[in-house]
């Protein structure tokens, strides 16, 4: 797997979660995604990308990790079903898929706003041309998960 | 000093503004907030507003559609506007450059980042 064109997405989620949440993470060996993969997941926030070429960036978390992280951003502590870890999970990938494009400028690329889909097991249906890529992240406070996929740029 | 915070994350524009307050020289700044940019618009265009912080990506108007049409207007020619965005890549820096943005932040924002560069724009 050519991994070249994952590393902004990795460096940007790590310094992601340095700079914005004071967490360090480490990311797992990436793989490939199948389709339809049941995954253990609450909630995801979900950016397509357009242009030089065509993907997704999805950034996955348990309901805990998600209800924490938006309590680092709020200044105070949040349930998991509050509506600022919709704001925050959105945001979060926004700002993942916007700085890896810093990685990625010899393709013009344009990202969508975010969209959220939260339930546990939620189901993701990836387009079937498009290899994804999936990158386990670990911090102390838990797992999180990142997918890729970009048309043409990121091959298996 | 009145100050527009413009992003369709409300996590965001209190982020903003709390690097905003924070610092002395700005704690007594009263800010207004807008979703997106027809707000942001309609706002600017019923108050006096000093400096505009303002994301790119967002529902209705965008950042970059904004800040055309502000500049587009001769009243607003010389407004302050500082686009903070998730968007790092050189030629979209630009692209907003050349839109009249008077400077640029990637998000992740902090105090420090912000009030340097508003001291370089002498704000």
């Amino acid at each position: 797997m050519d991994i070249a064109h994952i590393e902004p997405f990795i460096e940007a989620t790590v310094g992601v979660f340095r700079d914005m949440l004071g967490m360090e993470s480490q990311f797992l060996t990436p793989y490939l995604l199948g389709a339809d993969l049941k995954h253990e997941w609450d909630i995801s926030g979900i950016i397509g990308i357009a242009g030089d070429s065509k993907g997704v960036v999805v950034i996955s978390f348990t309901a805990e990790l998600a209800a924490e992280i938006t309590s680092v951003l709020v200044g105070h502590k949040v349930a998991s079903d509050d509506p600022d870890v919709i704001d925050a999970v959105g945001e979060l990938v926004n700002i993942i898929a916007g700085n890896a494009k810093k990685g990625l400028e010899e393709f013009r690329l344009s990202i969508s706003l975010p969209s959220i889909i939260r339930g546990s097991n939620h189901q993701i249906s990836w387009q079937s041309d498009v290899p994804i890529v999936g990158i386990p992240f670990r911090t102390a406070s838990g797992k999180f998960h990142l997918s890729v996929g970009l048309e043409n740029i990121i091959s298996s | 000093m009145n100050v527009l915070v413009v992003d369709d994350s409300r996590i965001m524009r209190n982020i903003v503004k709390n690097a905003l307050v924070h610092h002395p020289r700005f704690s007594s700044a009263e800010c207004f907030d807008a979703g997106d940019g027809a707000e942001a618009l309609r706002i600017i265009e019923s108050n006096k507003i000093d400096l505009v912080l303002l994301d790119w990506n967002m529902p209705m108007m965008n950042g970059l559609e904004l800040v055309k049409r502000l500049r587009a207007k001769s009243e607003y020619a010389k407004l302050p506007i500082v686009m903070i965005t998730s968007e790092s890549a050189k030629y979209s820096v630009i692209e907003a450059v050349k839109a009249g943005v008077n400077d640029y932040l990637v998000k992740p924002v902090s105090e420090k980042a912000l009030v340097e560069k508003l001291d370089r724009l002498g704000i």
